[in-house]
């Protein structure tokens, strides 16, 4: 199953309007998303889901991601986290 | 899955001390050791020098007893048994009934910084209480993705991918007077030996997200009467995409189960497709459920029916419709 270890950077963290970014684009895809946060887990097309993890700036997700196009899908949710959603542009 | 298996003293003083009614006597420094076992000990015959069955990380009670017979052992006596005792990386030690240390056991648990708590319950009571309230802190869990709901006090867990239409089947079931303890995902708690219990997360109890309407609270619009806080889980349903190569259950003659933190819960395969109203037949399957726990199986009492029907034709040779 691949697997990637992704930061938050943005500032805010992931909240609702994040969680709902994953969501969509993880929706895309047919392969089955799994985070993993501290012990928690959640499913990566459920926002709710997402929230619980509760994952602030600095806290680290695991991906794993499973299906046929998975590797596709993991690159663009690592890169969705890497431009901090599109927020904090000024800095 | 959420694998969190010990509890520290702290934690336990922090969470506990009012319904123990605890206060910290000694071994301050001993509030971060670990209680990795649900049961308590007293080392009642570790006193009298059988060291052998004193078990790591675990709570030791000291009643009246134990008290008591550590005041008639000598002064160098009794400070080699708490030494012995000590050293095998105990928990903590409570003393029931407010009962004070001996000078013996402060000096021994502050060297060995092991905390001595006390508590204002006599010790059958304690007993009582803290092992209910540490299985439950202690007992195995995981969390599934998926809904549950409580139907006809039938603790209903549905399952399937994601965007099947499980929220979406919740909420039927809520607006037909059904209660709904978590969407999206379920935290599930094994208590000993085969209860499976299930709750939401604190954050996102009571909300379901909905495709087009978004995230909604379900305590807030449908009332204190649509939503459970936990509920023991009693039947499963797999919610799947009707595909034409699988053969589902015509009969239900047979019996699927599926395991949840290795406790069996029966199952049911339950295929989605355009003109079949879910909620209903989840509604139904929890009556159904009803039904057999109450020892009767409609499946089995018809193929009974059909059975002696068939015999009957078989003796007489008649080859009509034969009425009992």
């Amino acid at each position: 199953m691949p697997k990637k270890v992704v930061t938050i950077k943005n500032k805010l963290g992931l909240h609702a309007r994040a969680a709902s970014q994953i969501v969509q684009l993880a929706n895309k895809y047919a392969s089955e998303v799994m985070i993993h946060s501290n012990n928690m887990s959640a499913n990566g097309k459920s926002v709710l889901g997402i929230l619980t993890l509760t994952a602030s700036l600095g806290t680290e997700l695991i991906f794993d991601v499973n299906g046929d196009d998975a590797l596709e899908l993991l690159d663009k949710l690592a890169e969705l986290i890497d431009n901090k959603f599109g927020e904090d542009i000024e800095d | 899955m959420l694998t969190r298996r010990y509890l520290t003293v702290q934690e336990l003083f922090d969470e506990q001390a009012e319904r123990l009614k605890l206060v910290i006597i000694a071994g301050k420094d001993g509030l971060n050791r670990k209680i990795k076992s649900p049961r308590i000990q007293k080392p009642g015959l570790a006193m009298a020098g059988y060291f052998a069955q004193i078990r790591a990380e675990r709570i030791q009670v000291l009643g009246n007893t134990e008290i008591s017979f550590l005041q008639t052992l000598s002064h160098a006596r009794c400070q080699e048994v708490l030494d012995a005792i000590c050293r095998a990386s105990i928990s903590c030690f409570i003393l029931t009934k407010k009962l004070s240390p001996p000078p013996e056991l402060t000096r021994q648990c502050n060297k060995h910084k092991i905390a001595v708590l006390q508590s204002a319950l006599q010790s059958s009571v304690f007993i009582r209480q803290i092992s209910t309230y540490m299985e439950e802190k202690l007992a195995a869990q995981t969390s599934i993705h998926g809904v549950l709901m409580d139907i006809y006090g039938r603790g209903v867990l549905v399952l399937g991918k994601s965007s099947i239409g499980k929220s979406e089947c919740a909420l039927d079931l809520i607006v037909r007077g059904h209660r709904l303890v978590s969407d999206d995902m379920v935290n599930i708690k094994l208590v000993p030996p085969d209860v499976l219990i299930g709750s939401g997360p604190d954050l996102i109890r009571y909300h379901m997200e909905l495709r087009g309407l978004g995230i909604i609270n379900i305590k807030d619009l449908f009332g204190v009467a649509a939503v459970r806080y936990r509920k023991k889980i009693e039947l499963v349903v797999m919610m799947e995409e009707w595909k034409t190569s699988i053969e589902y259950e015509r009969l239900g003659l047979d019996e699927r189960t599926t395991r949840i933190l290795g406790i069996d819960l029966p199952l049911i395969k339950m295929p989605v497709a355009p003109g079949r109203n879910m909620a209903i037949i989840i509604e139904v399957a929890a009556r159904n459920q009803l039904l057999k726990e109450s020892g009767y199986y409609s499946a089995r009492d018809f193929d009974r029916k059909v059975g002696d029907q068939l015999t009957k034709k078989a003796l007489t040779g008649y080859e009509g419709d034969i009425r009992e």
